[in-house]
């Protein structure tokens, strides 16, 4: 870990968009746009860039304030962050280009709509920064910067729903810190240290850490809405405006993922058991039937959208259970199945990230075009908006998971982990997820070729805002073609591919 | 004897805090939880964490107990608020409604399951207790904080972790701050100044402004310099110097209009701007981000915690002026853009 070179890209990573984000607060509405917008220009450019130069190097890291771990903090850009970053910088460009061009044509948005530049610039930088920490109180304070602004970004439509929604997100994300905080605090208090690389190295079995481990990992599943704690999500997602619905879909509860999976793979190691993954896999399964019949049950568009997200979330739940290996396993032999789980939960993270944002991109220019987003508005949508129908098409099929989509191949990686490690039940459980997707896709594709009534509403829409919809549609079909590139990249470091024994932790084949 | 002071502080903590959730009005529940926040302060001060301590009296007692007080004339202004009130309130009724109709006391709280909350919870003490307990002393970084003394330009142990070893997290600390504020500013429907102060001087609180104010801004002044040496800093001063901009606001200073709106953005956005640009600035000379060179380490220190201090005054004046506003039963000019 410590082995990569010193650079400045992480660092960057981190500042550009607060320093937009702080420009952008001394503008009125009009330059606040136009700010927002190089904003966001220039934090894909780093981005870019820090990943041309992690891909060159292995990875970077950096020691904050120049003081070595553990009195200090390290930022450090692994493969596994840079695919995220990535991830983030892809989406984040075309939500913003969607948002100055939807915020700029409606006019019954309240004033404060343009607080959505500062906040998401601020909420890019904290997700940024989450992805580049390595050090467990790090990752709170950018837990809460994630949080807060977030919580911001919720309540920007103003209206009632939407502030109740807010509130009771904030409520669930301070749950969710504190009890990652408290987590925290119980390992800095056995083991003298919070980065995470010495940590690791220093934790051992017993009932702090297991503490530790199940009150972290509820307090990150709060916030990631993972199955059971998913409740506040569908009400949420479903009464945002439509950028932010992308942005908080896509990106926010992945981050909160990433922070559990690294915990999981790199930390806690010792006290997982067979058992604890089996548990979380259940909750994985569970989520992924239940979101999707939920799904199928709705009548408004964006709460479909919304329900399906708690769906797609326990794919990524289901990786869990494959990476730890049953007693009695050799790691070379699980070396088959544990590269194919990373690979699945990368790819589901991507695959999921571009096709749910070009879902709410897609459902907030049904919105403007019909009024409303009941099943009326989406008949005779191919004539009408065909660009949006082939959108939602496209996004649709990579949930569903057929080929060849990122989405086919990230559930085809999980059901070959599972066959491969010989727990075939989750099998079922995948395939039932897909079948169940395939019936709400294929509900708004019907609606989408059903001749419509002559009276239903079309107003105009900014071309602009279709465009990015469908950008993000075709990123969820298309990021198949690099896969390999990218799956050598992420297998040359740590955790991507390691096996978490129990009782020993993460060991790569 | 120190025993029983802890114990009695441990009991009174749970006691006031068992007793503030279930409070029957809403004005007992707000002066309980600023009971409770002076006794966490207590335990803060006993665990010898006496900056904790003073943030903890400062924030969670005086900042959240001032915003609580304001947000009581929003239920039920002429008779006393119950929490049904609230609660009617937050289900979308209006709190006048709800009592009006009879509402049964406690209808909110009888439908909670009792029992299955009493086991979780006791269970969950347990859990706690047994890996609190557990715990082995790591030795934490005290040790490596010391012996690097010499080397972060303060004389404190915890202004060189807060501004020199982890100054990162302090950075984005102070950055949670603005985002709350540009949060507020959202939730209250994107207006952002109260530009409007109080027309009136408060004949009660102006005199007590003139005394307070300048003893306000000269102890909150002495908390920042001392933070170099002794417990105190940025955050404590903050609180003080915001305690100030809420006193003169009641009392009729035109605070918020006193300086044009580029200011305000200014004031609000240079603690954690100048934080960052100083940082960076070091770091392109070959450096590392918030890494300062050891001559002026203890200046700069000095300056970033100064507009620190200053922009989170400034965003709790700011806070409870637009709450303040936004609430004012005769505000008729809306607040500007």
């Amino acid at each position: 870990m410590t082995d990569f070179p010193t650079s400045i890209w992480p660092a960057l990573l981190v500042a550009v968009p607060i320093t937009f984000a702080l420009g952008t607060v001394f503008f009125a509405a009009a330059g606040r746009m136009w700010s927002g917008l190089a904003g966001s220009v220039a934090t894909t450019l780093v981005s870019a860039l820090a990943i041309a130069a992690a891909v060159r190097e292995g990875g970077l890291i950096h020691h904050l304030g120049g003081w070595e771990p553990p009195l200090g903090i390290l930022l450090r850009l692994d493969p596994l962050a840079a695919v995220f970053i990535g991830m983030t910088a892809l989406t984040g460009i075309a939500v913003s280009f969607y948002a100055a061009s939807y915020l700029r044509s409606q006019d019954d948005l309240p004033r404060g709509a343009s607080l959505f530049w500062p906040l998401w610039l601020m909420l890019w930088a904290g997700l940024n920064g989450m992805f580049l920490s390595n050090d467990l109180f790090n990752l709170f304070v950018a837990i809460e910067v994630v949080g807060i602004s977030a919580v911001g970004l919720a309540v920007l439509s103003g209206k009632p729903p939407a502030l109740m929604a807010g509130l009771r997100y904030l409520l669930v994300a301070i749950t969710g810190s504190m009890s990652y905080l408290f987590g925290v605090a119980l390992l800095f208090g056995a083991y003298g240290t919070l980065d995470l690389t010495l940590l690791s190295a220093a934790v051992e079995p017993g009932a702090t850490t297991v503490f530790a481990l199940v009150l972290m990992t509820l307090g990150l599943m709060a916030k990631s809405a993972f199955f059971p704690l998913h409740f506040w999500l569908p009400p949420a997602h479903g009464s945002e405006l439509p950028p932010v619905s992308a942005l908080l879909s896509a990106l926010v509860v992945k981050g909160s993922f990433y922070i559990l999976l690294r915990l999981w793979a790199e930390v806690f190691g010792v006290s997982l058991t067979f058992a604890a993954g089996q548990l979380i896999g259940v909750c994985g399964a569970a989520a992924v039937i239940w979101g999707s019949w939920q799904a199928l049950n709705q009548d408004r568009l964006k709460l479909i959208i919304a329900h399906s997200s708690v769906a797609q979330l326990g794919y990524l739940l289901m990786v869990f259970p494959l990476l730890i290996l049953a007693p009695g396993t050799a790691v070379a032999v699980a070396s088959d199945w544990t590269s194919s789980a990373w690979t699945a939960a990368v790819y589901q993270t991507l695959s999921h990230a571009f096709a749910k944002s070009s879902l709410f991109l897609a459902a907030g220019v049904i919105v403007i075009a019909a009024g409303h987003d009941c099943r009326e508005s989406l008949l005779d949508l191919v004539a009408r908006r065909p660009m949006t129908a082939f959108a939602i098409g496209l996004a649709g099929i990579s949930l569903t998971g057929l080929p060849p989509s990122g989405g086919f191949f990230a559930k085809w990686m999980l059901l070959k982990a599972a066959i491969a490690s010989g727990q075939w039940w989750w099998a079922p459980a995948v395939l039932a997820g897909s079948f169940l997707t395939a019936g709400y896709v294929f509900m708004i594709l019907r609606l989408a070729f059903a001749p419509g009534n002559s009276d239903t509403e079309n107003r105009p829409v900014p071309r602009g805002l279709e465009s990015a919809a469908l950008l993000l549609a075709v990123a969820s079909f298309f990021i198949i073609v690099p896969a390999e590139a990218v799956i050598s990249f992420l297998e040359s470091s740590a955790p991507f591919g390691s096996a978490i024994v129990p009782g020993e932790g993460g060991v790569l084949p | 004897m120190s025993v029983w002071i802890d114990i009695l502080l441990a009991t009174l903590s749970v006691a006031l805090a068992v007793r503030c959730l279930t409070a029957p009005t809403l004005a007992q529940c707000v002066f309980l939880f600023f009971a409770f926040g002076l006794t966490l302060a207590l335990a803060w001060a006993r665990l010898g964490a006496v900056d904790v301590a003073i943030a903890e009296a400062a924030i969670g007692a005086g900042f959240l107990g001032v915003l609580l007080i304001d947000a009581l004339r929003d239920f039920a202004p002429a008779k006393e608020a119950t929490v049904e009130d609230a609660e009617g309130y937050a289900a979308g009724g209006s709190a006048a409604e709800g009592s009006a109709a009879g509402v049964p006391l406690r209808a909110g709280r009888a439908a909670l399951p009792l029992l299955p909350l009493a086991i979780a919870a006791v269970v969950f003490v347990l859990l706690t207790a047994e890996a609190v307990l557990n715990v082995r002393d790591g030795g934490g970084l005290t040790e490596l904080a010391q012996e690097n003394l010499a080397r972060s330009g303060v004389d404190h142990p915890v202004t060189a972790v807060l501004l020199n070893y982890r100054s990162y997290d302090t950075w984005l600390e102070v950055g949670v701050v603005l985002i709350a504020l540009l949060a507020i500013f959202a939730v209250g429907n994107g207006g952002t100044f109260a530009r409007r102060d109080h027309v009136t001087h408060d004949p009660v609180l102006e005199p007590v402004s003139r005394i307070l104010a300048p003893v306000l801004f000269l102890i909150g002044g002495f908390l920042l310099f001392l933070g170099k040496y002794e417990p105190g800093g940025a955050f404590q001063a903050a609180v003080l110097w915001g305690a100030m901009g809420i006193l003169l606001y009641l009392a009729g200073w035109p605070v918020m209009t006193c300086l044009p709106r580029v200011w305000w953005q200014v004031l609000l956005t240079a603690g954690f701007g100048v934080f960052m640009l100083l940082g960076l600035a070091f770091m392109s000379g070959g450096g590392a981000w918030f890494e300062y060179p050891l001559a002026h380490a203890g200046n700069l220190i000095l300056l970033i915690e100064t507009l620190a201090a200053l922009s989170i005054a400034a965003a709790l004046t700011a806070i409870f002026a637009f709450f303040h506003e936004m609430h004012a039963p005769d505000a008729t000019e809306t607040p500007e853009k």
